[in-house]
């Protein structure tokens, strides 16, 4: 049982009349002492760069759960804030942008809410990464990669499986094989925790198939045509 | 003899108060959905500001208290559609041409399907029917106070509030569709795809404008572990066929529509329904434990035959 209206008190307290520039993990720590709930093991899923995949794939099969299904996630999903000294204390007009300041009210809460995330997993935890893009697929300037893989506790994390999708029709920049993959492997093997990947993982290639029916790739067996 | 009273009295307070649990509740069905205000302001709110914001500002604590006044301190067991009417009217919003999707016994996979507007615009993706979608409610004729203990079944009485409200919002999304109309049938639901008594039959079809309309496109399809039942021009479906096109509505079905099917299959990716033909290359591709197969067995077969050509070339 949460106190919804608490929780929005504290949210409210971190930020509120602050100079949006200025915020620490600590404003933020009694938000994620009273949101926090603990995750069933082998459910969390982390991401990077399938933002729209890999929510979609969470509405559709509850068996896993990426942060932004979690009660702090799912409150703060979409929406923004942030304070200023002066009445009301609120700026609905603008906020500042990660590269206007990196200790913003959003940055910091995302931040924050990563690392708890990542701690609270336990079991086989799953990452879905994008193997169509340039840039390579594991970054360590990413979220995943700048926190959440450091703050993966391998007393409790038995393996870490990536689901490295291809877009449908798109570039298969990498593979299981690939550059940055090895790096990931390689960062996660040094902490000690189990490295499996796998391709196109299927439940989430079907779900991708949905908005490309007629491709090649997405031909079914008992499909008529 | 002491011991046999105390067991006797015991036992009849044990009687008692199972008796008066099973009275408390005055209807069978459960109650209203507990901080139901706030949910419904919540999501008027997520709807407007986030969901979809083309609908404009509306006044959401003037939306509660349209829709609160339409059943408290009524017997709730008479509360009519129209009773809707100044919630409906304050929430009403246009509903983009061709994105309409009717449905029957797949409430969930249409959810899935429509993914909030993004491709279709279900009932449940109006303001009206996202206000409202999933929860309960029920008031009482002596307080102005919403039930949260208990509510009316459909059985109990028809003109509840919770049914009430669905039929005028039905009725409501039916006169504001347009387009190429869409509906998603069951092909496995018991009784058959279509039921000749239901909100899509007595609702929605009544009061679908046949001006704005240019076709009408019905779409079976089976749950993937459930039975093959109705399909296109068969049974019930057929009924319904022949009853729009006796509307004089331009119709066509179709079996199995692929996208949804690809969305069922996602749930069950192991079934045979939901097989890769064998020509398709990325589904083939298994797990690897970190292992350098795929992309350097290519590689090497590149560099080899790059080595062949230059072999060949020099003599």
């Amino acid at each position: 049982d949460k106190d919804c209206p608490k929780i929005w008190e504290s949210l409210k307290q971190a930020f509120i009349y602050k100079n949006p520039c200025n915020i620490t993990t600590e404003d933020y720590q009694p938000l994620m002492e009273l949101a926090s709930h603990p995750i069933p093991c082998n459910k969390s899923l982390f991401w990077s760069k399938t933002n729209d995949l890999v929510h979609r794939y969470t509405k559709s099969n509850h068996n896993f759960l990426t942060l932004e299904d979690t009660l702090l996630g799912y409150m703060a999903d979409r929406v923004s804030w942030c304070g200023d000294p002066s009445a009301p204390g609120i700026n609905y007009e603008s906020c500042p942008k990660r590269t206007e300041c990196e200790s913003n009210p959003i940055s910091v809460f995302w931040k924050m809410a990563s690392k708890m995330f990542a701690e609270a997993a336990c079991g086989v935890v799953q990452v879905m990464l994008n193997g169509s893009i340039e840039a390579g697929a594991f970054r360590s300037s990413s979220i995943f990669g700048s926190i959440e893989i450091s703050n993966l506790n391998p007393d409790k994390v038995s393996a870490v499986q990536i689901w490295l999708m291809h877009d449908i029709g798109g570039p298969q920049s990498e593979s299981c094989s690939g550059y940055s993959i090895r790096r990931l492997k390689d960062t996660l093997e040094e902490r000690n925790l189990k490295f499996t990947c796998e391709e196109n993982h299927r439940p989430v290639q079907l779900l991708q198939c949905v908005n490309n029916p007629d491709h090649a790739d997405c031909r079914l067996c008992s499909s008529k045509t | 003899m002491n011991s046999f009273f105390l067991s006797l009295l015991f036992l009849s307070l044990l009687f008692m108060t199972s008796l008066s649990e099973g009275q408390g509740k005055k209807w069978k069905g459960e109650g209203t959905t507990p901080n139901l205000e706030s949910i419904v302001i919540g999501r008027c709110y997520e709807y407007t500001r986030i969901v979809n914001p083309s609908v404009g500002e509306k006044n959401c604590s003037e939306l509660w208290e349209a829709f609160k006044n339409a059943f408290i301190k009524k017997d709730p067991c008479n509360i009519l559609p129209t009773d809707y009417e100044l919630f409906i009217n304050l929430s009403l919003h246009t509903i983009p041409p061709n994105k309409s999707l009717f449905w029957e016994n797949n409430q969930l996979l249409v959810n899935s399907f429509s993914g909030r507007t993004r491709r279709y615009t279900a009932l449940g993706d109006t303001l009206f029917g996202f206000f409202a979608d999933l929860l309960n409610w029920c008031g009482q004729a002596t307080s102005p106070g919403l039930d949260y203990d208990s509510c009316p079944t459909t059985e109990e009485c028809e003109n509840n509030a919770v049914d009430s409200f669905w039929r005028m919002a039905s009725i409501t999304y039916a006169q504001h569709s347009s387009g190429v109309i869409h509906v998603l049938l069951n092909g496995s639901a018991e009784g058959g795809a279509y039921p000749v008594k239901g909100f899509f039959a007595d609702y929605e079809i009544p009061n679908l404008q046949k001006d704005k309309i240019s076709k009408i496109v019905i779409w079976v399809v089976d749950d993937i572990e459930g039975p093959d039942g109705d399909s296109c021009g068969i049974h019930t479906v057929k009924i319904l066929e022949d009853r729009l096109k006796t509307l004089g509505y331009d119709v066509t079905c179709t079996d199995d529509y692929k996208p949804v099917m690809f969305l069922l299959c996602v749930d069950h990716p192991d079934h045979s329904k939901c097989a890769f033909s064998s020509s398709a290359p990325a589904a083939q591709r298994g797990p690897i434990s970190s292992d350098r197969g795929g992309s350097w067995n290519k590689l090497m077969f590149v560099t080899f035959v790059g080595l062949l050509f230059r072999s060949a070339l020099v003599y």
